[in-house]
Protein backbone atom coordinates (compact mmCIF):
# COMPACT_ATOMS: atom_id res chain seq x y z
CA UNK A 1 0.00 0.00 0.00
CA UNK A 2 1.14 3.30 -0.88
CA UNK A 3 0.91 5.72 1.82
CA UNK A 4 0.67 9.32 0.59
CA UNK A 5 2.11 11.78 3.23
CA UNK A 6 0.89 15.43 4.20
CA UNK A 7 3.18 18.37 4.59
CA UNK A 8 5.69 17.82 7.86
CA UNK A 9 3.98 21.01 10.42
CA UNK A 10 4.72 21.86 14.12
CA UNK A 11 2.17 21.59 16.81
CA UNK A 12 2.82 21.86 20.71
CA UNK A 13 2.48 19.42 23.46
CA UNK A 14 2.68 20.35 26.85
CA UNK A 15 4.80 23.42 26.30
CA UNK A 16 7.21 21.13 23.73
CA UNK A 17 7.42 21.46 19.96
CA UNK A 18 6.15 18.09 18.43
CA UNK A 19 6.70 17.67 14.51
CA UNK A 20 4.00 15.72 12.53
CA UNK A 21 2.35 15.24 8.96
CA UNK A 22 -0.49 16.81 7.43
CA UNK A 23 -3.55 13.89 7.44
CA UNK A 24 -2.58 12.43 10.67
CA UNK A 25 -4.84 12.65 13.89
CA UNK A 26 -3.17 14.31 16.93
CA UNK A 27 -2.78 10.42 18.83
CA UNK A 28 -1.10 9.35 15.99
CA UNK A 29 1.64 11.88 15.87
CA UNK A 30 1.91 11.85 19.57
CA UNK A 31 2.63 7.79 19.18
CA UNK A 32 5.16 8.89 16.55
CA UNK A 33 6.86 11.21 19.28
CA UNK A 34 7.00 8.33 21.72
CA UNK A 35 4.12 9.61 23.44
CA UNK A 36 2.14 7.06 24.76
CA UNK A 37 0.35 8.62 27.80
CA UNK A 38 -2.32 10.52 26.80
CA UNK A 39 -4.75 11.24 29.74
CA UNK A 40 -4.92 10.25 33.44
CA UNK A 41 -8.03 7.87 34.33
CA UNK A 42 -10.29 9.79 36.74
CA UNK A 43 -10.82 7.84 39.94
CA UNK A 44 -7.64 5.52 40.04
CA UNK A 45 -4.96 8.36 38.45
CA UNK A 46 -3.79 5.68 36.09
CA UNK A 47 -1.70 6.45 32.40
CA UNK A 48 -4.16 6.02 29.16
CA UNK A 49 -2.86 5.58 26.20
CA UNK A 50 -4.15 4.80 22.80
CA UNK A 51 -7.04 2.14 23.19
CA UNK A 52 -9.99 2.21 20.27
CA UNK A 53 -8.15 5.07 17.82
CA UNK A 54 -11.71 5.84 15.85
CA UNK A 55 -13.03 8.10 18.75
CA UNK A 56 -15.41 5.78 20.44
CA UNK A 57 -13.78 4.91 23.73
CA UNK A 58 -13.11 7.87 26.13
CA UNK A 59 -9.14 6.88 26.55
CA UNK A 60 -7.51 9.98 24.54
CA UNK A 61 -9.29 12.92 25.86
CA UNK A 62 -6.97 15.55 25.86
CA UNK A 63 -7.44 19.89 26.07
CA UNK A 64 -6.74 21.23 22.41
CA UNK A 65 -6.39 24.65 22.00
CA UNK A 66 -8.02 25.29 25.71
CA UNK A 67 -11.19 22.94 24.33
CA UNK A 68 -10.79 19.98 27.07
CA UNK A 69 -12.23 15.84 26.28
CA UNK A 70 -11.06 16.83 22.83
CA UNK A 71 -11.06 12.94 21.30
CA UNK A 72 -7.49 13.29 19.87
CA UNK A 73 -7.33 10.54 18.04
CA UNK A 74 -9.71 11.28 15.39
CA UNK A 75 -8.77 15.05 16.44
CA UNK A 76 -6.81 15.87 12.63
CA UNK A 77 -3.46 17.77 13.87
CA UNK A 78 -2.90 21.28 12.63
CA UNK A 79 0.13 23.92 12.59
CA UNK A 80 -0.04 25.93 15.42
CA UNK A 81 -2.09 23.59 17.68
CA UNK A 82 -1.57 23.51 21.32
CA UNK A 83 -2.29 20.14 23.49
CA UNK A 84 -1.96 19.31 26.79
CA UNK A 85 -2.32 16.50 28.75
CA UNK A 86 -5.36 16.99 30.52
CA UNK A 87 -5.02 15.61 34.41
CA UNK A 88 -9.00 15.45 35.39
CA UNK A 89 -12.44 15.43 34.04
CA UNK A 90 -12.10 18.64 32.03
CA UNK A 91 -12.77 22.15 33.30
CA UNK A 92 -14.60 24.87 31.45
CA UNK A 93 -12.90 27.90 30.72
CA UNK B 1 -34.75 27.30 44.64
CA UNK B 2 -34.77 24.34 42.19
CA UNK B 3 -31.04 25.05 40.86
CA UNK B 4 -30.02 24.97 44.38
CA UNK B 5 -32.25 22.08 46.32
CA UNK B 6 -33.44 20.13 43.26
CA UNK B 7 -36.81 20.73 44.75
CA UNK B 8 -39.69 22.41 42.63
CA UNK B 9 -41.22 25.93 44.40
CA UNK B 10 -45.36 25.44 44.74
CA UNK B 11 -45.86 27.78 41.91
CA UNK B 12 -43.34 25.87 39.53
CA UNK B 13 -45.98 22.56 40.65
CA UNK B 14 -48.77 25.09 40.07
CA UNK B 15 -48.19 25.86 36.61
CA UNK B 16 -47.62 21.96 35.40
CA UNK B 17 -50.51 21.06 37.06
CA UNK B 18 -54.00 20.32 35.08
CA UNK B 19 -56.36 22.04 36.77
CA UNK B 20 -59.11 20.65 39.05
CA UNK B 21 -61.71 20.37 37.05
CA UNK B 22 -59.56 18.53 34.84
CA UNK B 23 -58.50 15.94 37.47
CA UNK B 24 -62.07 14.99 38.39
CA UNK B 25 -62.23 13.74 34.82
CA UNK B 26 -59.73 10.92 35.30
CA UNK B 27 -56.07 9.93 34.98
CA UNK B 28 -53.84 12.94 33.79
CA UNK B 29 -49.87 13.22 33.13
CA UNK B 30 -48.21 15.92 35.08
CA UNK B 31 -44.51 16.66 33.92
CA UNK B 32 -42.24 18.22 36.15
CA UNK B 33 -39.79 19.37 33.34
CA UNK B 34 -38.30 22.30 34.64
CA UNK B 35 -34.96 22.93 32.50
CA UNK B 36 -34.52 23.15 28.92
CA UNK B 37 -32.46 20.21 27.90
CA UNK B 38 -31.83 18.51 24.49
CA UNK B 39 -34.29 15.91 25.31
CA UNK B 40 -37.55 14.53 23.68
CA UNK B 41 -38.89 10.80 24.67
CA UNK B 42 -41.80 12.24 26.35
CA UNK B 43 -43.36 13.86 22.81
CA UNK B 44 -41.94 10.82 20.86
CA UNK B 45 -43.94 8.13 22.75
CA UNK B 46 -47.18 9.61 23.18
CA UNK B 47 -49.60 7.56 21.60
CA UNK B 48 -52.31 10.56 21.68
CA UNK B 49 -49.50 13.18 20.62
CA UNK B 50 -51.23 15.15 23.66
CA UNK B 51 -47.44 16.45 24.59
CA UNK B 52 -47.00 18.60 21.46
CA UNK B 53 -44.41 18.16 19.12
CA UNK B 54 -41.01 19.66 19.82
CA UNK B 55 -40.23 23.03 17.40
CA UNK B 56 -36.80 22.68 19.35
CA UNK B 57 -35.33 19.60 20.86
CA UNK B 58 -34.16 21.98 24.18
CA UNK B 59 -37.82 22.90 24.06
CA UNK B 60 -39.96 21.81 27.76
CA UNK B 61 -42.30 19.82 27.21
CA UNK B 62 -45.91 21.30 26.62
CA UNK B 63 -48.70 18.68 27.42
CA UNK B 64 -52.76 19.36 26.13
CA UNK B 65 -54.34 18.01 29.50
CA UNK B 66 -57.76 17.23 27.23
CA UNK B 67 -55.85 14.45 24.65
CA UNK B 68 -53.92 13.30 27.93
CA UNK B 69 -55.49 10.01 28.49
CA UNK B 70 -53.03 9.25 31.39
CA UNK B 71 -51.74 5.90 29.55
CA UNK B 72 -48.41 5.67 31.28
CA UNK B 73 -46.79 5.55 28.22
CA UNK B 74 -44.46 8.77 29.03
CA UNK B 75 -43.73 8.32 32.50
CA UNK B 76 -41.45 4.85 31.03
CA UNK B 77 -39.71 6.67 28.97
CA UNK B 78 -38.67 9.92 30.45
CA UNK B 79 -35.04 9.28 31.63
CA UNK B 80 -35.24 11.69 34.60
CA UNK B 81 -38.30 9.84 35.47
CA UNK B 82 -40.07 13.61 35.97
CA UNK B 83 -43.18 12.27 34.70
CA UNK B 84 -46.11 10.89 37.06
CA UNK B 85 -49.90 10.39 36.14
CA UNK B 86 -52.71 11.58 38.50
CA UNK B 87 -56.23 10.62 39.23
CA UNK B 88 -59.04 11.25 42.11
CA UNK B 89 -60.64 7.81 42.89
CA UNK B 90 -63.25 8.33 45.30
CA UNK B 91 -61.85 9.58 48.71
CA UNK B 92 -58.42 8.87 47.52
CA UNK B 93 -56.11 10.43 45.12
CA UNK B 94 -53.99 7.69 43.18
CA UNK B 95 -50.27 8.44 42.16
CA UNK B 96 -48.40 6.79 39.59
CA UNK B 97 -45.07 7.12 39.89
CA UNK B 98 -42.03 6.35 37.83
CA UNK B 99 -39.86 3.73 40.22
CA UNK B 100 -36.20 2.40 38.96
CA UNK B 101 -35.28 0.51 42.17
CA UNK B 102 -35.41 -3.15 43.45
CA UNK B 103 -37.06 -4.74 44.71
CA UNK B 104 -40.96 -3.75 43.60
CA UNK B 105 -43.41 -3.29 46.91
CA UNK B 106 -46.58 -5.64 46.75
CA UNK B 107 -49.57 -4.62 45.78
CA UNK B 108 -51.91 -3.96 48.94
CA UNK B 109 -48.31 -2.73 51.12
CA UNK B 110 -48.70 0.23 53.28
CA UNK B 111 -45.46 2.37 52.37
CA UNK B 112 -44.60 5.97 52.97
CA UNK B 113 -45.78 8.59 51.05
CA UNK B 114 -43.39 10.96 50.48
CA UNK B 115 -43.02 14.86 49.24
CA UNK B 116 -40.73 16.25 46.68
CA UNK B 117 -38.45 16.88 49.47
CA UNK B 118 -38.54 13.25 50.31
CA UNK B 119 -39.87 13.63 53.09
CA UNK B 120 -42.77 11.24 54.71
CA UNK B 121 -45.91 13.12 54.81
CA UNK B 122 -48.43 10.13 55.14
CA UNK B 123 -49.16 6.74 54.72
CA UNK B 124 -50.00 5.39 51.43
CA UNK B 125 -51.41 2.09 49.91
CA UNK B 126 -49.59 0.47 46.83
CA UNK B 127 -52.51 -0.48 44.44
CA UNK B 128 -50.70 -1.28 41.08
CA UNK B 129 -47.31 -2.46 40.54
CA UNK B 130 -46.56 -2.44 37.20
CA UNK B 131 -43.03 -4.27 36.26
CA UNK B 132 -40.48 -2.91 33.57
CA UNK B 133 -37.33 -1.32 33.41
CA UNK B 134 -39.11 2.40 34.59
CA UNK B 135 -41.68 0.34 36.90
CA UNK B 136 -44.79 2.30 37.47
CA UNK B 137 -45.93 1.92 41.17
CA UNK B 138 -49.85 3.64 41.60
CA UNK B 139 -49.83 4.50 45.52
CA UNK B 140 -53.08 5.39 46.93
CA UNK B 141 -53.30 8.52 49.21
CA UNK B 142 -55.66 11.21 50.69
CA UNK B 143 -57.02 13.66 48.30
CA UNK B 144 -55.60 16.67 49.27
CA UNK B 145 -51.74 15.28 48.72
CA UNK B 146 -52.00 14.91 45.02
CA UNK B 147 -49.87 18.15 45.18
CA UNK B 148 -47.65 16.96 47.30
CA UNK B 149 -46.79 13.55 47.41
CA UNK B 150 -44.49 12.66 44.51
CA UNK B 151 -42.26 9.59 45.90
CA UNK B 152 -42.68 6.45 48.03
CA UNK B 153 -40.49 4.63 50.76
CA UNK B 154 -40.52 1.54 52.58
CA UNK B 155 -42.29 1.25 56.07
CA UNK B 156 -39.31 -1.35 56.77
CA UNK B 157 -36.01 -1.93 55.02
CA UNK B 158 -36.49 -5.02 52.21
CA UNK B 159 -34.94 -8.03 52.68
CA UNK B 160 -32.18 -8.62 49.40
CA UNK B 161 -31.58 -12.38 49.02
CA UNK B 162 -28.41 -13.72 49.17
CA UNK B 163 -26.18 -14.54 46.49
CA UNK B 164 -23.76 -17.02 45.96
CA UNK B 165 -20.65 -16.62 44.70
CA UNK B 166 -21.18 -18.26 41.07
CA UNK B 167 -17.90 -18.42 38.94
CA UNK B 168 -16.51 -15.31 40.01
CA UNK B 169 -12.90 -14.84 41.57
CA UNK B 170 -12.07 -12.01 43.20
CA UNK B 171 -8.66 -13.26 43.62
CA UNK B 172 -6.61 -13.01 40.97
CA UNK B 173 -5.22 -9.63 41.50
CA UNK B 174 -3.50 -8.95 38.03
CA UNK B 175 -6.46 -10.01 35.85
CA UNK B 176 -8.65 -7.97 38.32
CA UNK B 177 -6.80 -4.58 37.95
CA UNK B 178 -7.42 -4.95 34.42
CA UNK B 179 -9.54 -1.93 33.28
CA UNK B 180 -13.14 -2.81 31.76
CA UNK B 181 -15.07 0.52 32.02
CA UNK B 182 -12.71 2.97 31.02
CA UNK B 183 -15.26 6.26 31.12
CA UNK B 184 -15.59 5.49 34.65
CA UNK B 185 -12.89 3.98 35.73
CA UNK B 186 -13.63 0.67 36.25
CA UNK B 187 -11.74 -2.42 36.72
CA UNK B 188 -12.76 -6.21 36.08
CA UNK B 189 -12.48 -6.30 40.17
CA UNK B 190 -14.90 -3.68 40.64
CA UNK B 191 -17.40 -4.81 38.30
CA UNK B 192 -17.07 -8.22 39.79
CA UNK B 193 -17.74 -6.65 43.54
CA UNK B 194 -20.56 -4.88 42.31
CA UNK B 195 -22.01 -8.35 40.62
CA UNK B 196 -21.62 -10.31 43.67
CA UNK B 197 -22.66 -7.74 46.14
CA UNK B 198 -26.17 -8.62 44.03
CA UNK B 199 -26.10 -6.04 40.89
CA UNK B 200 -26.67 -8.01 38.32
CA UNK B 201 -28.52 -6.43 35.41
CA UNK B 202 -26.94 -3.68 33.31
CA UNK B 203 -29.31 -1.35 34.22
CA UNK B 204 -28.90 -1.57 38.42
CA UNK B 205 -25.08 -1.15 37.06
CA UNK B 206 -25.60 2.09 35.05
CA UNK B 207 -27.32 3.19 37.91
CA UNK B 208 -24.85 2.04 41.00
CA UNK B 209 -21.60 2.97 39.04
CA UNK B 210 -21.99 5.08 36.01
CA UNK B 211 -21.42 2.37 33.34
CA UNK B 212 -22.07 2.45 29.83
CA UNK B 213 -22.75 6.32 30.74
CA UNK B 214 -19.69 7.70 29.99
CA UNK B 215 -18.03 9.25 26.86
CA UNK B 216 -18.34 5.51 25.37
CA UNK B 217 -21.79 5.20 26.14
CA UNK B 218 -21.20 1.58 26.50
CA UNK B 219 -19.36 0.66 23.18
CA UNK B 220 -16.04 -0.28 25.46
CA UNK B 221 -17.52 -1.91 28.84
CA UNK B 222 -21.20 -3.45 27.70
CA UNK B 223 -20.07 -6.50 26.18
CA UNK B 224 -17.29 -7.07 28.81
CA UNK B 225 -19.88 -6.64 31.73
CA UNK B 226 -22.35 -8.77 29.89
CA UNK B 227 -19.68 -11.85 29.70
CA UNK B 228 -19.09 -11.44 33.38
CA UNK B 229 -22.67 -11.52 34.13
CA UNK B 230 -23.37 -13.81 31.92
CA UNK B 231 -20.56 -16.65 33.56
CA UNK B 232 -22.11 -15.22 36.94
CA UNK B 233 -25.84 -16.26 36.08
CA UNK B 234 -24.87 -18.59 33.91
CA UNK B 235 -27.50 -17.22 31.35
CA UNK B 236 -26.78 -16.71 27.81
CA UNK B 237 -25.87 -13.33 26.94
CA UNK B 238 -28.82 -12.76 24.66
CA UNK B 239 -30.86 -13.04 27.64
CA UNK B 240 -29.18 -10.55 29.60
CA UNK B 241 -29.40 -7.38 27.18
CA UNK B 242 -30.05 -4.39 28.34
CA UNK B 243 -33.27 -2.80 27.51
CA UNK B 244 -31.84 0.29 25.92
CA UNK B 245 -28.64 0.08 24.12
CA UNK B 246 -28.18 3.13 21.89
CA UNK B 247 -24.83 4.48 21.98
CA UNK B 248 -24.68 8.14 19.98
CA UNK B 249 -23.02 7.91 16.47
CA UNK B 250 -20.65 10.81 17.76
CA UNK B 251 -20.51 13.38 20.69
CA UNK B 252 -21.96 16.31 19.96
CA UNK B 253 -21.31 19.64 22.22
CA UNK B 254 -24.03 20.77 24.52
CA UNK B 255 -22.78 24.22 23.52
CA UNK B 256 -23.88 23.50 19.67
CA UNK B 257 -27.19 22.59 21.05
CA UNK B 258 -27.51 25.24 23.16
CA UNK B 259 -26.77 27.81 20.30
CA UNK B 260 -29.32 27.06 18.22
CA UNK B 261 -31.87 26.97 20.55
CA UNK B 262 -30.46 30.69 21.18
CA UNK B 263 -31.34 31.69 17.62
CA UNK B 264 -34.67 30.69 17.47
CA UNK B 265 -35.70 32.80 20.77
CA UNK B 266 -33.78 35.63 19.57
CA UNK B 267 -35.91 36.14 16.29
Amino acid sequence: MDFKRGEEIVFTFDGKPVSAFEGETVAVALYAANVRKLATSHDKHRARGIYCAIGNCASCMMIVDGTPNVKTCVEPVRAGMVVESQPDKGKLT
Amino acid sequence: MLERSGIPEQAQIDCVFPAEERLEKGPVAVIECFEKIPCNPCAQSCPKSAILPFVDINDRPVIDDELCVGCNACIKKCPGLAIMVVEYSGEKALIKLPHEFKPLPEKGQIVNALNRAGEPVSDAEVVRVIAGKVSVVSIAVDRHLIKTVRGFSFKEKPEIPEKNMGNLELNNTNELDGIVCRCNDLTLGDIRKMISDGYTTIDELKQLARVGMGPCQGRSCIPIILGELSRYLETPIKDLLPTNFRPVVTSVKLSDLAEHDEERTSV
